[in-house]
């Protein structure tokens, strides 16, 4: 399991709620959309910036700049660094 | 010393994501200008070449469909799967594959490459972008990613030749041998890996190891029908993961998570991590670019650039090719005598093809705007501001390419659909595409719109309506169909890849671009070459006595004459009719038709003095009882009935090809006809009825 504490778990925030300009880990996928996710890099421990916010939001990840719905966002657990 | 000839020319294989330069690195390794672009998928069809090694050794590169993964979620990352697996029909597998990764996203790239070793074939990695990682800061040593993976690791950039030479020499004779896959497993997993592979291979299927991992590590691959794969393969496959998941374990998460350590360990122990480079250059575009008000502010101004200029600038051209064609026509009339002949060559064959071959500008400009679009990075964007629109409706932004695409031809629009992942929205888009506008109706708009609006602002608004309504159509169409095929908690969500802006590589856009004039070039000189000649035979055929019309005494006149019942709810003679039923055929052909039945010449010098004679004959044409045979109001219902109408033969012939099914491309045609015909009959009726 990605989390190692129960501390760390319980301020985990999905893709989606996380600030906008800040830096995340990524500590878990959860959700039908994991494959998906993992095939196109969200992997546990990836580190991702959120650059935009909205319907479809932005993130930055190794360089790589991906937009992906809210949804997907959603199942993508993060914690700050 | 071995020569090429005792073995069979290898085959080599360039793998990896879209956008990672795969292309570009293929173009370095043959010497031979092809397709880079920045949208994802555009690599769709199969190019290969004949390359030499260093050595002189000829080998076969073959530049597959982009893919994050072999587990493939649109038809084109399909291909790639099967093709390495060997499972594609008139394919065989490759001998050696080249891992193409992005030297500075590694993380993101070895999955696929671990993937690829764990195929059991010879794999070179071509360590792309170096320059792009270390201007990031990024240091990396080729050497230890090569211990680590265990394959030869050569770092390059594409896009500057760098490291091309290495790569080559890379490709040397004998091939490098597989390499061992480069994860254990627990005991579980391992056990049930082991148990897979020799089930399958004593059912005799090539390479069981790659077989049983991609059995066990993709769920779909076991449970959907294969083509290539056996019910037995699957059934077994599907025993061996039952077990697992009895003994608490999940294959599909456990292979991934293994793959996912492993190249963990890899980069840890080849690259220096950095932290992320803060705000790019594209980043401050993108502030603009993907912004609620800015973004879609920026979108409308370049798709309204994109249409004026298409308008304005092709004009000089089509002057040109209107030129050409009138000298041409001059020259073979003065050769020749007057009679047959000579008819069938100028007012036949010269004059049709001529009247589609003007638009030839208009098409090559709008593919070289869409190309310098891609290029540049922009598409992408686009595509992000366009899935709101297309959400709604029940298709995916990555609907955007095809239907803009669609504006210039509905061909490649409808080959552009196959980077949509969804299945459904795939052929949602391709069935409501060619309510777009294409250039071929232009010619009829040509003849129609000044009849019903002098004013050119005022018909400038018109033109602009017919292309909104067209749009509009087909996004209500795509609407109410997607209810109706379910397209709605099922659909995909949305996950796109922006890549960076850069300066379009235009040795590519004008390849591209050349590509598309020369098959729009060649349906002109074989299918439209060919409705035109047997449509100057009908309307030609049986000779009038002098005086009298020939449209009327000839074949054409006899089949408008049986037609006409047809459409005279909508407000057509036999002319109207013939000339739309020819039209079915390509919509280019009505100008000529017309022409043709009102027996006008086209004048050599001056196409518009062509078309106002085209016009005024519509005008003045009246009925026996002395009323005009062409009032605005049946001009509007022909214009209607040209908006929806699919007329393009070559649409569906692609459409059946690309959706393998005669089913949907023959509904489509029936639909979009009875749909066009309902719509004309209802502008006509509702028009009299109100008094029109």
């Amino acid at each position: 399991m990605a989390f190692t504490t129960e501390l760390e778990r319980d301020s985990a925030l999905n893709l989606s709620q996380a600030a906008v300009g800040c830096e995340f880990q990524v500590k878990q996928l959860d959700g039908p959309g994991c494959k998906q996710l993992r095939e196109i890099g969200f992997c546990e421990e990836m580190r991702v910036r959120k650059v935009s916010n909205g319907r479809n939001l932005v993130c930055a990840m190794c360089g790589t700049r991906l937009a992906l719905s809210r949804e997907l966002a959603e199942q993508v657990l993060v914690t700050a660094v | 010393m071995s020569t090429g000839d005792e073995h069979p020319i290898p085959k080599v294989a360039l793998v990896g994501h879209p956008n990672v330069g795969k292309t570009t690195l293929f173009n370095q390794l043959t010497g031979e200008r092809r397709k880079v672009g920045n949208y994802a998928g555009v690599t769709v069809e199969k190019i290969s070449a004949t390359i030499y090694t260093p050595h002189g050794h000829q080998m076969e590169l073959v530049d597959l469909p982009g893919t994050y993964s072999l587990t493939p979620s649109s038809p084109d990352e399909r291909v790639t799967r099967d093709v390495l697996l060997g499972d594609l029909d008139g394919e065989e597998s490759p001998q050696l594959v080249i891992s193409v990764v992005d030297a500075s996203s590694l993380e993101r790239h070895l999955p696929l490459t671990l993937q690829l070793i764990e195929l059991g074939l010879p794999v070179i990695v071509a360590l792309n972008q170096v320059d792009r990682a270390e201007a990031k800061g990024l240091r990396l040593n080729p050497q230890v990613l090569t211990d680590e993976l265990g394959v030869p690791v050569v770092a390059c950039q594409a896009t500057s030749g760098k490291g091309i030479v290495q790569l080559k020499q890379a490709l040397r004779f004998p091939l490098p041998p597989a390499s061992e896959r480069r994860w254990k497993g627990n005991a579980a997993v391992e056990h049930a890996i082991a148990d897979l592979t020799k089930q399958l291979e004593s059912q005799g299927l090539e390479r069981p190891e790659a077989h049983a991992l991609q059995l066990l590590g993709e769920s779909d691959y076991r449970t959907q029908a294969q083509p290539h794969l056996s019910r037995v393969a699957q059934a077994a496959a599907l025993d061996v993961a039952a077990d697992l998941i009895k003994q608490n374990h999940n294959p599909e998460e456990e292979i991934s998570a293994l793959r996912s350590q492993t190249i963990r360990r890899a980069i840890s122990a080849a690259a220096h991590e950095m932290g992320d480079e803060g705000e790019t250059f594209s980043d401050k575009i993108d502030r603009v670019a993907l912004h609620p008000i800015g973004g879609w502010t920026l979108f409308a101004a370049i798709m309204f650039a994109i249409f004026w200029s298409i308008f304005r600038f092709a004009e000089v051209p089509m002057g040109w090719v209107e030129a050409g064609v009138g000298f041409i026509k001059d020259k073979v009339g003065g050769m020749l005598p007057e009679g047959d002949l000579n008819s069938l060559l100028t007012d036949g064959i010269i004059e049709g093809v001529g009247a589609v071959v003007i638009f030839l500008p208009q098409i090559l400009l709008l593919f070289f705007l869409i190309g310098l679009l891609e290029g540049s990075g922009y598409m992408a964007r686009a595509t992000f501001l366009m899935d709101r629109v297309m959400a709604r409706v029940g298709l995916s932004g990555k609907s955007f390419l095809p239907l803009l695409s669609g504006y210039a031809c509905a061909i490649p629009g409808v080959m552009a659909t196959r980077s949509i992942s969804s299945n459904k929205q795939r052929l949602l888009t391709i069935l409501v595409l060619p309510w777009q506008s294409c250039t071929a109706r232009l010619p009829v708009y040509a003849i129609l719109i000044p009849l019903l609006i002098p004013s050119i602002l005022g018909q400038t608004t018109m033109m602009f309506f017919i292309y909104f309504l067209g749009t509009g159509t087909a996004l209500l169409v795509a609407w109410l169909l997607s209810k109706r095929i379910g397209i709605g908690e099922a659909a995909p969500h949305f996950l796109l890849e922006l890549p960076p802006y850069r300066l379009p590589d235009f040795g590519y856009v004008f390849r591209h671009v050349i590509d598309r004039g020369l098959a729009f070039l060649k349906k002109a000189g074989s299918l439209i070459l060919g409705i035109v000649i047997i449509l100057w035979a009908l309307g030609t055929y049986p000779k009038a006595p002098e005086g009298e019309s020939q449209f009327d005494h000839s074949a054409m006149g006899c089949i408008g004459n049986f037609l006409e019942p047809v459409v005279k709810p909508l407000g057509w003679d036999a002319r109207l009719g013939t000339a739309t039923l020819a039209s079915f055929a390509a919509r280019e052909v009505f100008v000529s038709q017309v022409a043709v039945s009102f027996a006008i010449e086209e004048d050599e010098d001056d196409e518009e003095a062509f078309r106002d004679q085209i016009r005024s004959a519509i005008k003045t044409s009246e009925k026996p009882d002395g009323s005009p045979a062409y009032p605005p109001l049946v001009v509007l219902s022909v214009l209607i009935f040209y908006i929806y109408a699919l007329q393009c033969l070559p649409t569906t012939a692609v459409v059946q090809r690309e959706t393998k099914s005669w089913k949907w491309a023959l509904a489509q045609l029936a639909g979009m006809s009875i749909f066009a015909y309902l719509a004309a009959f209802i502008v006509y009726q509702g028009g009299t009825f109100l008094g029109f």
